[in-house]
């Protein structure tokens, strides 16, 4: 067969030069309603797939950060369990003997005492007010819930943002929330009001020295946090307890290795490293966000497909004459499939892109809405951005886009060139 | 010789059972033939086209197009075949309606490979050749139906085809345009161009140099001005 003046030889390549995805984005514009419909359908369906993906890691990457940003690796108590549940005794001889392992970088004991204080007014805009139905101006005295560490050992759990760290028996440091409820600065006294064993009433008010303002990595939302010494807890609630509801402890080589140790020394408490922590979380805390969101991803997608299928059929179908007569002027089979395939990797590229910061947005409505659940910490977040998230949603609406072409393709692939002709001119 | 077709048939599977469109047709196109196939509608002019254009195969007999048997290409030897050997021109024109006129035409083009300056080189010589060269950026919808035709050839001729097909070319024109595409397509012929034409229109038909009826599937008569 004789070739044209500047021919090349046709190449088995379906998206020779680019042809077929300026082809594509011809066919699309052409129809710029249903291209906008399928677009926006796209990143409706895009984006709920985006805050899904980020959905199922988020509170394991949050808790990681978390666990991390306290500067200890093991965490050492009764149960085993995150949560304030039954305290140790012996504090101070357990607190020694980890204390004094050679693994052992640093380790302190904490104990959590419930306390209640009363908010003064603040601004209800204050992003930072913990207040429950606090409102602007109100002269009724509002309830602010605290949480008082006390804290054994040579470090501290916070981090001192403002002021000093406390040193005598009614010095405190205050997180950011609580200093902002009760309008409390450095130097200022507070007066906390504490539920010294679980379920009972209040003791009578303590009044404390506010000697820092601090970040608690672990503050719930709607609590505010004071920590001090063990002194202050003795303080307020009267006597001596030689109790704690966790110890920290930072290792000076592998995690796992001090975790041994410290199990070795101290074998009636439950020792974890912050992994095993994050493991046992993933295996029943977070399994349920997990499954929603796997149910959630697989419906999304679905959806995807369907709609992406739905308008790609009736595209092709709108267009078989069209793709009969190219056929007839020599266009190969995997020219005109890849014209199709080019086309809904468009509508999903395009889809896609709009979906993340369509996601972003929604990822952090729900977010804010998840957070007002009680006991979720005020440093998590239940959608985490990671890299790796961008490359799944990325990989996952283009196996959408393969898949959903699959069946105009099978249309377009078998089309008899000479019967639809045929049918072309007789309807 | 382009194309001989010996004792070609084409039987369509239907669920009343098989229909036999063309029967026992033998025919050869030589460089230069200008062919008018006529007969009544569902006479088989078009199934013969088809097969002759490589688009469909016969169910039996043996079509030879430049040597080579038909039956025995594959689906892309046929396409490939029919890019660079054939052209076809259609009733209803099928010109890509987000495509401009010289954007159709330079389609067959860079399907083929050709680089784009001899593209565009090609192109406006075909527009010139078929006097749309003023209609060049034109989208189909913003052309007449003669135009449309017209660019439609323009197509057709891109890849300098040994032999034009064209399945009632006049078939959705006016008589006055349908002039003017019958004349376009004689002046397509006289240059060099293989041609064969289904069409029911006579006027067309009498202008080919060999005129072949069609009845029931079958050549009925064949005549030669």
């Amino acid at each position: 067969m004789k070739r044209c003046p500047g021919e090349a030889k046709p190449s088995r390549s379906l998206f020779r030069g680019g042809a077929s995805l300026a082809f594509a984005w011809r066919s699309l514009v052409r129809q710029p309603a249903r291209a906008t419909l399928g677009v926006l359908g796209v990143a409706a369906v895009g984006a709920l797939l985006f805050d899904m993906l980020m959905l199922s890691n988020g509170l394991i990457v949050s808790m990681r950060d978390m666990l991390d940003r306290t500067g200890f690796d093991i965490r050492i108590s009764t149960s085993g369990e995150l949560q304030r549940g039954q305290r140790l005794t012996n504090a101070a001889a357990a607190l020694r003997t980890i204390g004094s392992l050679p693994s052992v970088g640093t380790a302190l004991a904490i104990r959590f005492v419930e306390a209640e204080a009363d908010r003064r007014d603040s601004p209800a805009s204050d992003p930072t007010s913990v207040a429950n139905g606090a409102t602007t101006g109100s002269t009724q005295p509002v309830t602010v819930e605290v949480a008082i560490q006390g804290v054994m050992g040579a470090t501290r759990p916070w981090t001192v943002l403002e002021g000093r760290d406390p040193r005598g028996p009614n010095e405190v440091v205050v997180s950011q929330a609580l200093a902002a409820a009760l309008r409390a600065a450095p130097g200022e006294e507070i007066a906390l009001r504490p539920r010294c064993l679980s379920g009972q009433e209040v003791s009578p008010p303590t009044r404390l020295q506010v000697t820092g303002v601090a970040e608690f990595p672990f503050e719930l939302v709607g609590e505010g946090t004071a920590g001090g010494s063990m002194a202050v807890l003795d303080a307020a609630c009267g006597g001596s307890r030689d109790e704690a509801d966790i110890i920290l402890a930072s290792a000076a080589g592998e995690p796992d290795v001090t975790a041994a140790a410290v199990r070795a020394a101290e074998p009636r408490l439950t020792v974890a490293t912050n992994e095993q922590v994050l493991g046992r979380l993933q295996r029943n805390g977070f399994t349920y966000f997990r499954q929603i969101s796997t149910v959630l991803t697989t419906v999304t997608l679905g959806f995807a497909l369907l709609l992406i299928t739905v308008l790609l059929t009736v595209s092709v179908n709108q267009r078989l004459g069209e793709i009969a007569a190219l056929r007839a002027l020599g266009f190969s089979r995997g020219r005109v499939v890849a014209d199709v395939l080019c086309e809904s990797l468009l509508i999903v590229g395009l889809g896609g892109l709009l979906s993340l910061p369509l996601g972003a947005m929604l990822a952090q409505g729900l977010d804010a809405i998840l957070k007002t659940m009680p006991g979720i910490p005020a440093e998590m977040y239940f959608f985490v951005f990671e890299p790796a998230t961008l490359g799944l949603h990325a990989t996952l609406l283009g196996l959408t886009a393969v898949v959903a072409a699959l069946y105009p393709i099978q249309v377009v692939a078998r089309l008899p060139i000479a019967a639809t002709l045929r049918n072309e001119v007789l309807s | 010789m382009i194309l001989s077709a010996a004792h070609v048939s084409r039987v369509f599977a239907m669920p009343a059972g098989p229909v036999a469109a063309v029967r026992d047709v033998s025919l050869a196109i030589a460089a230069g033939d200008h062919v008018a196939v006529r007969g009544p509608s569902g006479c088989g002019k078009s199934t013969l086209l088809h097969m002759l254009g490589c688009v469909d195969t016969p169910s039996s007999g043996t079509l030879l197009f430049e040597g080579h048997d038909v039956a025995t290409l594959s689906d892309r030897a046929r396409s490939l075949l029919r890019l660079r050997s054939i052209g076809f021109v259609f009733q209803r024109f099928f010109l890509l309606p987000m495509l401009s006129a010289a954007e159709n035409v330079e389609l067959p083009m860079s399907e083929a490979g050709v680089t784009a300056a001899a593209r565009r080189s090609r192109t406006r010589e075909l527009l010139d050749y078929v006097g749309l060269s003023a209609r060049a950026d034109h989208r189909p919808s913003q052309l007449s139906g003669g135009e449309m035709q017209r660019v439609a050839i323009a197509r057709a001729l891109a890849n300098r085809p040994r032999l034009l097909l064209a399945d009632e070319p006049t078939g959705e024109l006016d008589q006055t345009t349908g002039e003017h595409i019958a004349a376009l397509l004689d002046r397509v012929n006289a240059d060099g161009t293989a041609m064969v034409i289904v069409t029911h229109d006579h006027a067309l038909a009498s202008r080919a140099g060999r005129v072949l009826t069609m009845r029931d599937g079958r050549v009925e008569s064949e005549t030669t001005r």
